[in-house]
């Protein structure tokens, strides 16, 4: 089979063949051309503080260590190259080497190959080079806490990648001094027999579902959307290289639907100071009614602050991490309140995602159908909120509820899927001055 | 009298601080089954409760089962992380991310959502079957407060291919309530460290 993945997107009115959400040919490509050139999130640096911690996790499919050595992070592969078993089972922990379970070859901090049993049987192999046979090492760069891989050589950087992406990724990372960090105790992890594209672009720039899908999540316990206001007064959407982000300038919105006053009391309380510190159009980001993605598949939400990746297991499954992003600097008792927050809203238990898993499930196993799949779905939605405001990086619309973003999100996804090289792949271009205060 | 289509302020229900919710966890942590046996008639008594527990959950009776909570309950799922042997950390932690981390107001928030014709998810409704099995019960040092730990199997099957099979073990604490209990506090440890379903809608 082949294909052009522009003409299976029209991103200018918003149509996209649901082939893409099904078709394993398309699917194997994307794990070349979209995950195998992106920077994926691994880990957030407070989950490896010490030399020698170490978490496990993915990228795409390939299973990744993210190890802290002398010299700073290091994300390897997680397959032995001897006979390619699984290396590390631990999903964290601390050590000095990973030593693979099938003939005992061990792995430094860096991932080089150290040792093994029998070392004289490969000191008399000609040709045999203990430097040749380390786990696979892939590029590490860091913003502000979220630390990003990839094992594209080609790929620009991950300032370049982020762009003026960053800009607004501030209004989570950069609230205060001292950074931020992921709660204790580890990810929750669920399964969905979705499509993982369905997550993503639904981060990216989906709030229009939340009006319907969550009524039942919210109007029972905190009125009509939790008592939130969502229109296209005062809410934007933003895209940066594919990258999206949907919001309003309330604040609170978000973080009012966990129903915590002690917690908006404390949000409340750091206002001044945010405003201060990144001008008021961001300080109002911080816990407002918004959603975003990191292209292609990082993705969390201001106010609740969890961030997940959508992980694709095959078209068809995905699997969800989520941890809970809180700045140091937060007392331990609203950490507290936050955990308990964002795992009684966003978790596999949480009482908004439990209503979003069988959406998507059921968009993506409705596509056997020949019938079915052959009609395309609709990402049209582009209502005139009027201009959106002028000096903002990155590209702008006016009124959160649109699909702009999506439509933005599949035209990059086009775009890496029909590139034979990064070399014809072109990033927006960095405008802001990431220095400059309001 | 309030208003008909005045929201219940959960705010007013009964909660935990997180002081007691730590300590609440922390016993569950010490509950090791050391206890001595309770007595046969005891035993028999447990069981009831559990079967019709299991009953008032397969048959969506949600308002009776809220009333075998003890306004005091402290419900936790703690997360399963996979650890090397060698690994000192505690596997459970009261500060740790959580499935379930709940107090009783918390839990009439889930009721809330269950019972508000707005979950479209649970519209036609999802099946389940809760099995419960090996119980054992023990005294503890609090006369009318029993140690009891079982374990489970909860089916559900909503739509048409749709299920999901959990197995797990409880450990609760009971406290004696006119001819029945109330449950005080549970701990619920399902031993899938990624969840094998989409999420987790119903109680345990």
């Amino acid at each position: 089979m082949s294909f052009i993945a522009a003409e299976l997107i029209d991103s200018t009115f918003g149509t996209v063949d649901r082939r893409i959400f099904w078709d394993l040919d398309i699917y194997n490509l994307e794990l070349e051309r979209v995950f195998g050139r992106s920077w994926l999130f691994v880990a957030h640096e407070s989950q490896v503080q010490e030399v020698g911690s170490f978490v496990t996790t993915y990228m795409a499919e390939d299973a990744v260590i993210v190890s802290r050595g002398a010299d700073g992070i290091n994300v390897f592969l997680n397959s032995c190259p001897h006979r390619g078993n699984r290396v590390c089972f631990a999903d964290s922990g601390q050590g000095r080497q990973f030593t693979c379970n099938y003939h005992g070859w061990a792995f430094g901090l860096d991932g080089t190959l150290k040792k093994m049993p029998k070392m004289g049987l490969y000191k008399s192999t000609p040709g045999f080079r203990m430097e040749d046979w380390g786990l696979k090492c892939a590029r590490v760069e860091s913003y502000k806490g979220l630390v990003f891989a990839t094992f594209c050589q080609e790929a620009p950087s991950l300032a370049d990648w982020l762009g003026d992406f960053r800009w607004y990724l501030d209004a989570v990372l950069d609230v205060e001094e001292g950074g931020t960090e992921f709660l204790p105790g580890g990810a929750t992890r669920s399964v969905m027999k979705c499509n993982w594209k369905f997550p993503a672009d639904n981060f990216a720039g989906d709030i229009y579902h939340a009006l319907w899908t969550h009524l039942g999540g919210s109007e029972p316990t905190l009125g009509r959307h939790g008592g939130v206001k969502v229109d296209n007064e005062g809410s934007y959407q933003v895209s940066v290289n594919g990258h999206g982000w949907e919001f309003n300038d309330s604040f609170l919105g978000n973080a009012a639907t966990i129903g915590d006053r002690e917690l908006l009391r404390y949000m409340r309380s750091r206002e001044a100071a945010i405003t201060s510190r990144l001008g008021k159009f961001r300080a109002r980001m911080w816990g407002s009614v918004a959603s975003a993605t990191v292209f292609p598949n990082f993705s969390f939400l201001p106010g609740y602050f969890t961030f997940r990746t959508f992980q694709p297991k095959g078209p068809l499954h995905t699997e969800i991490s989520a941890w809970t992003l809180v700045p140091k600097g937060m007392p331990d008792d609203i950490k507290d309140r936050l955990r308990r927050g964002s795992m009684r809203t966003f978790s596999p238990s949480g009482l908004l995602e439990m209503d979003d898993g069988e959406n998507w499930e059921h968009s993506t196993t409705a596509n056997a159908g020949w019938v079915t799949r052959n009609q395309r779905l609709c990402y049209a939605m582009a209502p005139d909120a009027g201009p959106a405001p002028e000096g903002l990086p990155g590209t702008v619309t006016a009124g959160q509820l649109s699909d702009a973003n999506q439509r933005h999100f599949y035209r990059r996804w086009a775009e890496m899927m029909d590139a034979d090289s990064w070399d014809s792949i072109t990033l927006d271009r960095t405008r802001h001055n990431l220095s400059d205060a309001e | 009298m309030s208003p008909p289509n005045a929201k219940p302020d959960y705010a007013t229900y009964p909660s935990l601080t997180s002081a007691q919710a730590r300590d609440a966890a922390i016993q569950l942590l010490s509950m090791g089954g050391e206890g001595r046996d309770v007595d046969n008639d005891v035993l028999r008594r447990i069981e009831r409760f559990y079967n019709r527990e299991a009953r008032l959950l397969d048959n969506e009776c949600h308002e009776e089962w809220y009333k075998l909570l003890a306004d005091d309950l402290f419900y936790w799922m703690p997360l399963r992380e996979n650890r090397f042997r060698r690994d000192k950390r505690p596997e459970y932690a009261p500060e740790n991310m959580a499935l379930f981390d709940e107090c009783k107001a918390d839990i009439a928030v889930r009721i809330g959502r269950l019972t508000s014709k707005l979950a479209w998810t649970e519209d036609p409704p999802t099946r389940h079957v809760y099995v419960v099995s090996n119980i054992e019960a023990f005294l503890t040092p609090i006369e009318g407060e029993f140690e009891v730990h079982s374990t489970f199997i909860q089916y559900r099957n909503r739509s048409e291919h749709d299920d999901a099979t959990l197995f797990g073990r409880r450990r609760d604490l009971l406290r004696v309530n006119e001819d029945a209990f109330l449950i005080a506090r549970r701990m619920i440890e399902l031993p899938q460290s990624v969840l094998l379903t989409k999420n987790l809608t119903a109680f345990f």
